[in-house]
Parts: structure tokens; C-alpha cells; sequence
């Protein structure tokens, strides 16, 4: 595999892009708190989307000629790319179809929910994608050491945010009044809309975790090199377009429309 | 027998039901220790029959052994690129192949049994309606824990979805088969996630079936809450049969995708594919993104009878109509997922058999893509009744219109075809005849629903039930026979007996054509659409009586095929040759066709449909076998 | 050139037949069922439109298909292809534009007679729907008249605006053409302007559940005379009612119960109540009970509770939550019916 980057400048690229995510973040929350602008929340979140696109699904590689004959493994992990992307395409509908259902039963109205771990919680997923970025660049320059210890890193964080949204959040927001009873989760569609969207978003938080967690023990038994890891980009494409979703869940339960309960 | 026990099918559905079982008993036995109810009407409690559905479906992929190579992988240890099937004979259909042309059968062979079922379903209630009052689903008999209209209503929602099921098995059966031969290729692009897609509509299919014995569900095949709120327990395995089912569309889609784009043999650029291709595209497109919706939809009803999440509960400022939006965004693309191929196998065989180029290679082609896009933005134009917002119904009723711009094309085009040709019309031709015919009355019947205030009267009425009958059987059922008929002796090395054959289609298209002309009739007349009885005041008894013999003479026309279908395997007439003399790559090699398809790679040197042309070149090139390394 | 000029005459004599036999069926120029409403005039002119263009385009396709499949057939012992023709650009923008006209138009029109059929009166008479599986209530507020049959006057344009107790139902007369869904949750309006004097049947057009075949309910449109008479009637019922018996008669009208229980022994979807008071009932399990005022009143409450033989398991009959006395005064109704 030829590099375009060397391993310091493609590692100093991502930590520029975590910059521009993070102050986004922070505009879209004050936007939120102070004026609450929905058009400025919509852009933001679709510059937040493409920058991870862009610089951590390399969404660009889909269209780069892969060299070699039908069987080289250049050509296989192309063919690879498309079938993963068209797989995220096909589960992006599930997506639009909760924002759509969303917007429709709650309009410009959000549930009451506690703002400071709406924030962690976010800051904790953006921060995996840089290290799960940061380990994927360590494995296409070769170091293993590297992508193991940034993958862990990655999977601690990802942990801490399922966690933080399925014990702490959904307990909050029941006691707020989002719920009522285990066994009557849900009273109404803004708790219905919460828990749904948060609940199929951390299911895929979940499987990417299992997936994480199988590249980090293949490539502890050393399955992956510097030109073979098309396994590892699979897993940290899935894990971006994890938080790719979040980009967009976020301001819709959190930060637009008028609070009511 | 010993043989299918050891089968992966045999062992898959073991598996389903101890997944299903052990699911059931956990959500059992949690209840136990919170003190809920842990019986009901059908043994297991509501919640324990939904996780044991779907713990049993898992279970079913796992234990028919096809995810196993994905298992190795994700224990880091590699597989070899290309299994053989170590079974020969039926064997070979009831294990796990990788081989595209084993799972297109194999899908073909699913295809038709849930045909048959839906089709005896379809027999059931036309016979109880063919006269009005109660003949035989009366409210005193009592099966499956259903009276008679009950019963009605299951089996015909059933109908619905198990015909759309098989449908969309069909045509993935020979979307699979062909794909990669007109491509020339040596399989899909994913292997075993190809087998998987098949596999996973096994339980998929099971679950749906099994809703009839769970007390059935009493909605339509729509699924509309609140009714579907309140249905028995059999409606959320309805729902998770289809869920499962919808994945075997989902990733059959985008494997076709990716084959095409990555797959195609030298020289096969985008204006030189067979025309097939073009059909294949456009309808995985449609299917691998919009099928989530319909998935969406039926898992937020699931949720809510679950957990009373109120979604579509207007109790609990949930919105009916909103389902409505989410289901349709799906169901009606769903219907060009049907039609599309079918429309593709009448292009690639009509210059067949008139000896012509087709006409409009790229209009054709673009036509279908048209069709597609168009697609996306009608799905309200099943709602124009349903109470949405009013100023939706024009925007909604044009776009449904312009449907007919792209779809006219095709007709067109195919006129243009057939016009001075040199004509033969052996059964493969005579089906893509009809499927035109049949398909022009589906299309003509079309734009009176699209026009909101003629929509108005014909909503909900027999009339759309005979419009949509004909556009599935023109669009797919007429073309999926022509297919079989054409490509048999591809995968056998024989043909299928003509005079049956002949006998099949004269049989059936008569039948069809009364059929579904009587259902518009009465429909106009007032019938309306899903009911167990009908006011004999309507004067439309005899009609019924008529349209029920009619559906007969249908069923006994397929059961000739079947019939055909299986004897010819062992006793048709020998074809191993061009049996249809056609320019199509596929038909240059003998048949039946060889494990790893093409022996030598070929290229394609000119246009797919050039017959006719004064010294004018094949279509392919094979390249010359390599000497000493033969095979 | 010859075969386009006879296939320009066979495409013309066979949208012809084609019109003329669909008119024949009773399908163009007099629609079936007849036209009962001013907007089913409207819509039925739309529809006939659409069968001018419908047995065109028939025609259009099939006379070419059916005349090449005759005059085209290859010649036995010819083993040659036919001529190579791979297309023809005007052609193809041909059919495409002309279409797009002929979409454009039809668009045009539809548009236009929607707007026709929901053209608004604003003196129209209100009178309110409640459906519920599986009947029809009609309340004319004006009034305080609840009745299960709808009376309307001809010539005057209606405003019905529907809600359903439960499911999605759909509202539809085929003589009036229109249809409309009544959605749980939310009030749909239904304009009419019925011009023919008649009965009529009002049938649910939307799947509601077991008995939905059988959710029909009368219409009557009568001169303005005759109507004002019914509801001076009507009046007169509501008013005589104010006895236990007559508002248990009343509330069985406006709950919707007598689209399910007859009142005159004929069997509907639930048993009759026909001298059912104190008799001795057959229950599904094989024992005999009394029908007395806690058996009426459990089953109001609870139908599940006990299911007459050779009715349905579980029942159909949604429970109702009545006050007590709205239950005695329903059970005062029922000793009544002897």
C-alpha cells in the first residue's frame, strides 16, 4: 500500500479534525443554550458529518482505482469498501426513518433531559473516533503496538458511553418522568422517540464493540500488516459511522426545539 | 431420510426450534421471578414468544452452519476462497452451497413452495367467496383458536405478505442465477454473504407461516395500527417473519450491486450490459435502502405492544398516520423491487425471439433507473383517504403520474422491438407476450388511483386488488415463468415439455384476464376489499361465482407447471446446445453449466443485442485455454 | 409503409371497440353504481376521461403487438435474423413527450376536479360520525338527535366530521364515490352534496377486524320536507326518552351497540337481545346462566368474562366503561324487548 501520508503528519491531521469537531460541538451546545437556532444546529451537524466522512471513513477511497488483477487483495479489500459503505447506506434508512419519526411526533419539542451528560457522553464518542482514527493510521503504517493500545482505548470509551446512556441516562430520564414503570418503559411518544432512538443507536454502539474487540484480538495474533487490514478499516469505518448517527441523534433529542415535560 | 437429517436445512430448523424454545423459556422464567403472569392463550406469554422468534431465527443460521466461515474469520483463522459442494443430486439444495447458481435455485425452488402456499390460501377464501353469506368460514367452526372470519382475515393478510416474500425470492433467484453469467463472472462479489441472504429467509418464512397457528393477526398484509396494536399474539410473528425476511433482501441487494460494479467481465461497459443488468441494479437499489422502512415501521408496532411505547398510539399523542408514512415509503417501491426484473427478463428475451436488436438499448435502460428514482416520491399516493395533510394529496398525485412517462418508454420501446421482426413463440415468448398485455392492463388500471378524485371512489375496493394483480403478474409472475422456461435447460442441459408448456400458458392467461377484470368490475360496483362476505344486494354473486373458477383454472395451470418443472429435470428432451440460439454469453458454453461457470474468461467485443448485422461479431470473445493448464 | 397504415386503422377500431364495449359494461358514459352525490358527478366525468385514454392506449399497444405476431411470424425454413435496427432517438422523444402531455393534462384535470369535489359551502349542515368496530353513529348536534341511520337532504351540501372510538375505519358510500378514513385520535371531514333521493348504505372501506364486512349502516337522502319531518321525529323520541328505558335505548344507539345486537331476534355479530332478558342463556364451556342484571352487567364491563355458545373466543366486543346507572337504565331498555 502505497502512503499518501507519512504516520506523524496523518496523526497530526487527525488531531486537527478532533480540533474542528470539538469547537463545533461546543458551538452547536451554546447555539443550543442561547439562541437556539435550528437551521445553524442542522448545518452544524452536517459539517461535523462530513469532516468525519471525510478525514475518518475516507469516504474517497470508494473511488480510488485498485490495482491488480480480480484476486489481489487490493482489489478484493476495494470491492470490500463498496459492499461496507452500501451496507452503512442500507442502515442509515433506520436512521433517517427515527429522525423522521421524531420530527414528527415531537416537532419542535425536546424531552427533559440532563443536559451536562447529553454533553459528556457526546465528548466521549467523538473522542473514541479520534483513537479509533489514530489507531487505524498506526496499523496502515505498520505499527501494532500502536493500533492495540489506541483500539483499547477506543473500546474503553465506547464502553463508557454505552454505559453512561443505558444506566445513568435512561435511569435519569425515567425520573423525569419519561417513564413510568420496567415492564411501561414508555409513556407517550417522547419517552417512546427517546428510548428508541437512543436504544437502537447504542445497539450499534454495542456491536461495534464486539467488533473492536475481535480486530484487537486478531491483530494481537498478528493477522494484519501494513498492506493487509482491511478488517481493521472495516471496524473503525463501522465505529466512525457509530458516531457519524450520534452526530445527528444528539442535537435532535437534546438541543432542538423548545423544552417541555 | 438419514440423508436429510444431516442436512444443514434439517439442521436449521432443528436449531430454530430449540432457539425458539430456550428464548421463550428465559423471558418465561424471568417473569416467574417478577411475579408476572407467565401463561397465556397460546402457552407462552406475548413478550417470550417475540424473543424466542427471534433467538430462534439466529439460532436457525447458526446451526444450518452458513455463518461458520465467518466465525473462523473472526477468530483470525483464514478459509479457502472456494468450497466445493461435497453433495451432489437434491443434496446439494438442501445444504449450505456457495455457489450462485445453487442458491439461485435454491431460491427458485423457496420461491415456488411459497407460491403454492400463498396461492392455497388464495383458493380457500375464493371459494368462500364465492357466493355472499358464510359457506364455510362461519362463525361456529373453530381452528387454530380462530373462527371462520377470522380465519379469512388471516389467511388473506397472509397471502398478501407470503406472495410478496416469495416474489421477492423470485426474482432474487434469478437475478442470482443469471447476474454473474451475463457478467462473467465466477460467483457474486460476497460468497457467503449471498448464502446467508438466502438461508435468513428460511426463518423468516417459518415465522410468517407460523403466525397462522398463533392465533393469527386480522389487519391485511399492511399491518395498519391500531388494529395491529390489538391483534393476537400471531401478529408479532408476522411482524419478525417479515423483519427477518426484509435482511434477505437487504443484503441479496447489495451484493448484486457491488457484483455489477466490481465484477464484469473485459469490455462490459455501462452501455454493453445485458439489459437484465440494468433491471437488476435498479431494483437492488430500491431494495437495499427503502426495506428498511418497512422494518422500521413493523419493529416500532412490535415495541409498542411490548412496551407500550406509544408510537402510533393517539392515546399517548402518538400518530396512526405516521405509520402509514414509514410503511409506504417501503411497500410502494417495493412493488418496482417486484416489476423491475420482471420488466428486465421481457427486454433480454424479446430480441431472442424475434431476431432483432432491441430498440432503445439506452432508453430502456434509463427507464428503469427512471422507474426507480420516480419510485421514492409516490408513497403517499396510497394515503390520499387516510386523513394526511390535505395539501400533500396534488404534489403526491402528480409524481405518481410522471410513473407513466419512464413505463411508457418500455412499452414503446418493446412495440418497436417486436415490429418486423422475425417472430417465433415457443412457451418462454409466449409468457413475455403476455406478461406485456397483462403488465398494459396493471399500467392502464394505475393512473385512475393516482388522480385524487377518481382515487377517491376506487381506494380500498376490489378495483385496486384487480389493477395490483396485474401489474404483479405482468410485471412478475408472467416474466418469472418466461425465465424459468428460458434458462431450464441452462441449468439442467434439458428443456421443459412445450405442449405443457403451451398448455400452462393458454390455461392460465384466459383465466387471469377474467380475473382480474371481474375484480375491477365488481370493485367499481362497490365491492370492497378485504371482507369475508358481501351484500348480495350488490348483484354481484354470479360474477364471484365466475372469478372463483377463474382462480381455479389459475391454480390448476401452475400445478401443470409444477409438474413440468420437476419431471423434466430427469426426463426432458436433451439441450445442451444455443437452445435459443441467442447472443448472450452464457448460452455460448454448454450446458448445464460448469461449477466455476466459464472455463476461459471472455470479452466483450460488441453490443449484447446485434442481431442481424451484416458480418457483424459475436458478442463475446472467450480467450484461447492456456496449453497444458486445460481446466 | 403499407403495415403503418393498417395499423394506424386497426389501433383507431380498436380503442373504438374497446370504449364502446367498456361503455357497454356500464363504465363510461353512465357510471355504475349510479350517481348519488354532486361530486360523484364530477368524479364520474373525470372517470370517463380516463376511459377515453385508457382504450387509446390499449389500443396503441396491442393492435401493433397482435398485427406483428401475425404478420411478422418468421417464415418456416428461414433461418436468417430480422433487419438491424437498434433505435431511433425521435422516436424515443416522441413517446417520452408526448406522454409528459398527456401527464400534464391529466394532472391538470385532477387538480381541477378535486378542487370541484371539495368546493365548500359554508351553510353546509354539520352532523358528526362516531364509528367503532363495527358500527356507525350519527349525532346531529343541532339537534341533540343521535341515531344509528344517517338522514340527509338532497341538494344540500353536509359536512360529516367523523372520529372512531378505536381503529382506523373509512367511510364510503359508492354511490356518493368519496371515501374517507376515520382515524382514532383525530377528526376527518367528509363533504357531500347528495342530489338523488334514496337509500343508501354507508360501508366501512377499511380493514377493522372481524366483523368489518359487515359494518354498514343506512342512508337515507329525502326531500328537505321529509328530512326536517324525521328530525322533528327524532325530536320527539329524544324528548319522550327520558325514562330508564328510553335513555337506555338511546345510549345503545349512540354507543354503537345495535350494529353488533339486533333488538328483533336476526343474528348479527354479537347475540341478539331479543327477549334475552331473563332467559336462560347457553354459555361456550357447556353450562347455563341466567341472564339477569349482573350477568348484563358483567358483560358490558368485561365481555370477555363469559361468551355465549357459538359466538367467538375472546370476543370481539370491546369492553365499555358505563356508569352504573347508565347500565340499569340499558337493562330497563332491554326488559323491554319481548
Amino acid at each position: 500500500m502505497s502512503h499518501t501520508q507519512t504516520k506523524s503528519a496523518a496523526y497530526g491531521q487527525g488531531v486537527v479534525v478532533f480540533i474542528y469537531l470539538a469547537v463545533l460541538t461546543a458551538l452547536e451546545y451554546f447555539v443550543a443554550v442561547t439562541f437556539n437556532a435550528v437551521s445553524i444546529l442542522v448545518v452544524v451537524a452536517v459539517i461535523k458529518a462530513a469532516l468525519v466522512m471525510y478525514y475518518f471513513m475516507h469516504i474517497y477511497k470508494l473511488n480510488e482505482a485498485s490495482d491488480g488483477d480480480e484476486h489481489s487483495y487490493d482489489y478484493k479489500t476495494g470491492t470490500n469498501r463498496i459492499g461496507l459503505w452500501l451496507f452503512l447506506l442500507s442502515d442509515a434508512f433506520v436512521f433517517a426513518g427515527l429522525l423522521t419519526a421524531r420530527i414528527n411526533l415531537l416537532g419542535l419539542t425536546r424531552p427533559h433531559l440532563n443536559q451536562t451528560l447529553g454533553l459528556a457522553v457526546t465528548a466521549v464518542l467523538l473522542i473514541s473516533s479520534f483513537f479509533m482514527n489514530r489507531g487505524e493510521t498506526a496499523m496502515a503504517h505498520g505499527d501494532r503496538k500502536g493500533f492495540m493500545n489506541n483500539t483499547l482505548i477506543t473500546f474503553v470509551l465506547g464502553l463508557g458511553f454505552l454505559l453512561g446512556v443505558v444506566l445513568v441516562e435512561w435511569r435519569l430520564a425515567a425520573e423525569e418522568g419519561l417513564t413510568a414503570s420496567f415492564g411501561n418503559p414508555a409513556v407517550g411518544p417522547m419517552g417512546a422517540v427517546f428510548y428508541m432512538m437512543t436504544g437502537m443507536h447504542a445497539f450499534h454502539v454495542l456491536t461495534g464493540l464486539i467488533f473492536l474487540l475481535v480486530v484487537w484480538n486478531n491483530a494481537r495474533k498478528g493477522v494484519y500488516s501494513e498492506e493487509k487490514h482491511w478488517g481493521v478499516e472495516a471496524a473503525a469505518v463501522y465505529w466512525h459511522f457509530v458516531d457519524l448517527v450520534w452526530i445527528f441523534f444528539y442535537p435532535a433529542l437534546y438541543l432542538i426545539g423548545k423544552l417541555v415535560n | 431420510m438419514k440423508r436429510f437429517i444431516s442436512s444443514a436445512l434439517a439442521h436449521g430448523l432443528g436449531w430454530q426450534l430449540i432457539g425458539t424454545l430456550l428464548g421463550a423459556g428465559l423471558i418465561t422464567g424471568i417473569r416467574a421471578l417478577m411475579g408476572l403472569s407467565v401463561t397465556d392463550r397460546f402457552f407462552f406469554t406475548e413478550p417470550a414468544w417475540v424473543l424466542g422468534g427471534f433467538i430462534g431465527a439466529i439460532s436457525f443460521l447458526f446451526g444450518s452452519g452458513v455463518t461458520s466461515d465467518w466465525m473462523k474469520w473472526a477468530r483470525g483463522i483464514d478459509t479457502p476462497e472456494h468450497h466445493e459442494d461435497h453433495h451432489s443430486g437434491w443434496e446439494k439444495y438442501v445444504n449450505v452451497s456457495l455457489d450462485h447458481k445453487v442458491i439461485g435455485i435454491q431460491y427458485t425452488i423457496v420461491a415456488l413452495a411459497l407460491i403454492s402456499i400463498g396461492g392455497l390460501f388464495a383458493l380457500i377464501f375464493r371459494t368462500e367467496l364465492a357466493a355472499s353469506q358464510l359457506q364455510f368460514l362461519t362463525t361456529d367452526m373453530k381452528l387454530f383458536g380462530q373462527n371462520g372470519p377470522q380465519l379469512y382475515n388471516t389467511l388473506m393478510s397472509l397471502h398478501g405478505m407470503i406472495m410478496i416474500v416469495s416474489i421477492l425470492l423470485g426474482i432474487s433467484g434469478i437475478i442470482n442465477y443469471v447476474v454473474p453469467l451475463l457478467l462473467g463472472a465466477q460467483d457474486m462479489a460476497f460468497p457467503r454473504l449471498n448464502a446467508f441472504s438466502f438461508w435468513i429467509a428460511v426463518p423468516g418464512a417459518v415465522l410468517l407461516l407460523s403466525s397462522l397457528f398463533l392465533g393469527g393477526f386480522d389487519t391485511g398484509w399492511t399491518g395498519y395500527p391500531p388494529l395491529s396494536a390489538r391483534a393476537p399474539v400471531g401478529m408479532q410473528m408476522f411482524f419478525l417473519g417479515v423483519f427477518v425476511a426484509g435482511w434477505s433482501s437487504i443484503l441479496g441487494a447489495l451484493n448484486v450491486i457491488v457484483t455489477v460494479l466490481r465484477m464484469r467481465a473485459k469490455g462490459m461497459t455501462a452501455m454493453r450490459m445485458p439489459i437484465f443488468v440494468w433491471a437488476a441494479i435498479a431494483t437492488s437499489l430500491i431494495a437495499l435502502t427503502a426495506t428498511q422502512f418497512i422494518g422500521l415501521s413493523f419493529q416500532l408496532v412490535m415495541f409498542q405492544r411490548l412496551f407500550g411505547m406509544g408510537f402510533f398510539d393517539p392515546a399517548k399523542g402518538g400518530n396512526p398516520v405516521l405509520f402509514q408514512h414509514l410503511f409506504w415509503f417501503y411497500s410502494h417501491p417495493a412493488v418496482y423491487v417486484f416489476i423491475l426484473p420482471g420488466l428486465g427478463v421481457i427486454s433480454e428475451l424479446l430480441p431472442v425471439f424475434v431476431r432483432k436488436p432491441l430498440f432503445g438499448y439506452r432508453w430502456i435502460a434509463m427507464s428503469s433507473l427512471g422507474i426507480a428514482l420516480v419510485g421514492f416520491v409516490v408513497w403517499a399516493h396510497h394515503m390520499f383517504t387516510s386523513g394526511m395533510n390535505e395539501y400533500l394529496r396534488v404534489p403526491f398525485m402528480y409524481s405518481t403520474l410522471l410513473v407513466a412517462i419512464p413505463t411508457g418508454v418500455k412499452f414503446f420501446s418493446w412495440v418497436a422491438t417486436i415490429w418486423n421482426g422475425k417472430i417465433t413463440t415457443p412457451t418462454p415468448m409466449l409468457f413475455v407476450l403476455g406478461g406485456i398485455v397483462v403488465f398494459l392492463m396493471g399500467g392502464l388500471s394505475g393512473p385512475p388511483n393516482a388522480i385524487v378524485s377518481t382515487d377517491l371512489h376506487l381506494h380500498d375496493t376490489y378495483f385496486i386488488v384487480g389493477h395490483f394483480h396485474d401489474t404483479i403478474f405482468g410485471g412478475f409472475v408472467f416474466p418469472f415463468f418466461a425465465a424459468l422456461y428460458y434458462w431450464f435447460p441452462k441449468a439442467t442441459g434439458r428443456r421443459m415439455n412445450e405442449t405443457l408448456g403451451k398448455l400452462h400458458f393458454w390455461l392460465m392467461t384466459p383465466a387471469f384476464f377474467v380475473l382480474t377484470f371481474g375484480m375491477m368490475y365488481i370493485g367499481l360496483l362497490g365491492m370492497r376489499r378485504r371482507i369475508v362476505d358481501y351484500d348480495p344486494a350488490l348483484g354481484i354473486d354470479s360474477t364471484h361465482l365466475v372469478l372463483t373458477i377463474a382462480g381455479y383454472l389459475i391454480g390448476l395451470s401452475v400445478v401443470i407447471f409444477i409438474y413440468n418443472f420437476f419431471n423434466s429435470i430427469k426426463n426432458g428432451e436433451k439441450a445442451e446446445g444455443n437452445v435459443w440460439n441467442s447472443r448472450s454469453p452464457e448460452w455460448q458454453v454448454p450446458s448445464p453449466m460448469p461449477v466455476h461457470n466459464y472455463d476461459q474468461p471472455f470479452e466483450v467485443i460488441s453490443e449484447p443485442y446485434d442481431y442481424g448485422l451484416e458480418g457483424g461479431s459475436p458478442y463475446v470473445k472467450f480467450s484461447e485455454p492456456e496449453s497444458g493448464k486445460h481446466q | 409503409m403499407r403495415h403503418f397504415v393498417i395499423v394506424g386503422i386497426l389501433v383507431i377500431v380498436m380503442a373504438v371497440l374497446t370504449y364502446v364495449g367498456l361503455d357497454a359494461a356500464g363504465f363510461a358514459t353512465q357510471m355504475n353504481p349510479v350517481a348519488a352525490s354532486a361530486q360523484a358527478q364530477t368524479i364520474d366525468s373525470m372517470w370517463h376521461w380516463e376511459i377515453i385514454a385508457m382504450s387509446f392506449l390499449f389500443a396503441l399497444i396491442v393492435a401493433p403487438m397482435a398485427y406483428s405476431l401475425v404478420v411478422f411470424r418468421k417464415r418456416k425454413g428461414d433461418n436468417t435474423d430480422a433487419q438491424h435496427i437498434e433505435g431511433n432517438t425521435a422516436l424515443e422523444i416522441g413517446w417520452t413527450v408526448g406522454p409528459l402531455i398527456l401527464v400534464v393534462v391529466f394532472a391538470y384535470m385532477g387538480a381541477y376536479s378535486l378542487g370541484e369535489i371539495r368546493r365548500v359551502d359554508p351553510e353546509a349542515v354539520v352532523i358528526k360520525v362516531k364509528a367503532q368496530q363495527f358500527s356507525w353513529t350519527f349525532e346531529y348536534p343541532e339537534y341533540g338527535v343521535v341515531s344509528n341511520e344517517l338522514h340527509l337532504p338532497a341538494n344540500k351540501q353536509v359536512l360529516l366530521k367523523m372520529e372512531s372510538a378505536d381503529v382506523i375505519h373509512s367511510f364510503w358510500v359508492p354511490e356518493f364515490r368519496v371515501k374517507q378514513d376515520v382515524v382514532p385520535g383525530r377528526v376527518t371531514e367528509y363533504r357531500i352534496t347528495p342530489t338523488l333521493i334514496g337509500s343508501y348504505k354507508v360501508r366501512c372501506a377499511e380493514l377493522c377486524g372481524t366483523s368489518h364486512a359487515y359494518m354498514e349502516g343506512a342512508i337515507v337522502v329525502s326531500e328537505e320536507a321529509d328530512y326536517d319531518t324525521w328530525i322533528a321525529e327524532q325530536i320527539a323520541i329524544a324528548a319522550a326518552a327520558q325514562t330508564p328505558e328510553g335513555k337506555g335505548q338511546l345510549l345503545t344507539v349512540s354507543k354503537g351497540c345495535v350494529g353488533c345486537h339486533s333488538i328483533d331476534g336476526s343474528p348479527l355479530t354479537g347475540p341478539t337481545w331479543f327477549g334475552l332478558f331473563g332467559s336462560d342463556v347457553k354459555l361456550a364451556d357447556g353450562s347455563t346462566i341466567t341472564a339477569d342484571e349482573a350477568f348484563i352487567s358483567q358483560s358490558i364491563l368485561d365481555p370477555n368474562a363469559t361468551i355465549v355458545e357459538g359466538f367467538p373466543s375472546p370476543s370481539v366486543m370491546p369492553p365499555y366503561v358505563l356508569t352504573e346507572e347508565e347500565i340499569a337504565n340499558i337493562i330497563a331498555y332491554l326488559k323491554t324487548l319481548k
